[in-house]
């Protein structure tokens, strides 16, 4: 059976999406079968960065009851060339849609879980996807615990930043261990220099810091920056350093026993 | 022979058929006992299951942990019985009654009755 990846991490702007993106990617270029979720209903990316600014129903629909999960999905597959199959679910970007799902209350909040589990049953089960991929809200938002309680697997993209390495710490204990998630730390945007000279440093450091596995170590690429999230990387450039460490985690999920 | 050995079959079923009947008499008072048990703990005075709670995931992260192990259980199943509950915990199917029915009385669970079989489930009555 395939397995659910939620990505989630403290801070903003630690690389959740470009790392959902390019993780999708990376496993559709391993011939899996691959579904991509935006469940960042706060600050919605996926629409804009892959370029589909159209879509007749979004995952808010589906969360809302409105439609079934087949409605949402948009099959991208021709993005990636050779490989298994690509699709989205879209987060609602327009600033109503984002004002709607703010003003949700608990009750709607489990039925959402509810939806969510239900989705993963479908999806894994009856439509033989092999990989859901989460891209999430930073933080403790509703939506990104549910996506948690619904992964098999949290991967939690990580800066350097001190008050990020703080925050995330807390959330292991606090929050994955909670509800006995497995978890993987991916630790972005590294800068080397006097304490940190190499990917070994970074990996030793943080395993000692987070007392669970690191997944990758991503310098901080001129490259991914400048291409101002317009790239998929893993299809875009097959021969850049980021593509190279994105095929490593890629490879390194599918020996994971979830 | 024959006859005293069907004679015997038919004793021997019987005899089943009224150990089970114990069995599931014994179950159901286990059951009202953890729940006098549960409502001395909370004064004695609420009578009444506390009023239908939803379980959201704030709700799952203040609970105590060996309660959320049981809710979380039930919210991926959907609906299960104590017995399934405890295949997926592995703990003991009379701690998980236990558990399931305290989160009944917190007005998390609904519970069910089929035949000889109690069913807990999150109330989803209003899902679209
Ligand atoms: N390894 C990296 N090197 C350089 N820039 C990066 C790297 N990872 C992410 N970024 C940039 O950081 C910004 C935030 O990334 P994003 O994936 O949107 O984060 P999040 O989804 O966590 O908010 C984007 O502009 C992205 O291009
Ligand atoms: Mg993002």
């Amino acid at each position: 059976m395939g397995k659910v990846i939620a990505v989630h991490s403290y801070k903003g702007g630690t690389g959740k999406t470009i790392l959902s993106i390019n993780l999708a990617a990376a496993l559709v270029k391993h011939g899996k079968k691959v579904c991509l979720m935006d469940l960042d209903f706060r600050a919605p990316s996926l629409s804009t960065l892959l370029k589909v600014e159209k879509a007749d129903y979004w995952l808010n629909d589906y969360l809302n009851g409105i439609c079934g999960i087949d409605k949402v999905l948009i099959d991208l597959t021709e993005r990636i060339r050779d490989g298994g199959k690509l699709f989205v679910g879209l987060a609602n970007p327009t600033t109503e849609a984002i004002r709607d799902i703010s003003a949700k209350d608990r009750k709607w909040e489990m039925r959402a879980l509810g939806r969510l589990l239900s989705l993963r049953n479908t999806l894994l089960n009856d439509k033989g996807f092999d990989y859901l991929v989460f891209d999430t809200s930073p933080g403790l938002q509703y939506s990104s615990i549910n996506a948690i309680v619904s992964a098999d697997l949290v991967i939690v993209a990580s800066t350097l930043d001190k008050s990020d390495v703080e925050g995330t710490k807390r959330m292991l204990k606090e929050l994955y261990d909670l509800f006995e998630k497995k978890t993987r730390i991916v630790t972005n945007k590294v800068l080397y220099g006097e304490n940190i000279k190499s990917v070994k440093d970074v990996r030793s450091q943080m395993e000692e810091l987070y007392g669970v596995p690191i997944l990758g170590v991503i310098p901080c690429f001129c490259d991914v920056s400048r291409a101002k999230g317009t790239l998929i990387f893993v299809e875009d450039k097959p021969d850049h350093p980021f593509t190279k460490i994105m095929d490593e985690i890629a490879t390194e999920l599918e020996k994971m026993k979830v | 022979m024959g006859t005293v050995v069907s004679k015997q079959g038919v004793l021997g079923k019987k005899h089943i058929r009224m150990l089970e009947k114990i069995r599931e008499s014994l179950e159901k008072l286990n059951e009202k006992m953890e729940i006098i048990i549960e409502l001395q703990k909370h004064g004695g005075r609420e009578i009444q299951p506390l009023p239908e709670t939803p379980l959201d995931v704030m709700t799952l992260l203040s609970m105590p942990d060996h309660l959320r192990k049981t809710a979380m259980t039930v919210c991926r199943l959907g609906r299960a019985t104590a017995e399934e509950v405890a295949q997926q915990t592995h703990r003991a199917r009379a701690v998980e009654s236990a558990y399931l029915n305290q989160l009944v009385i917190m007005g998390y669970l609904k519970k069910e009755r089929k035949g000889r079989k109690a069913y807990f489930y999150v109330e989803k009555e209003n899902q679209g």
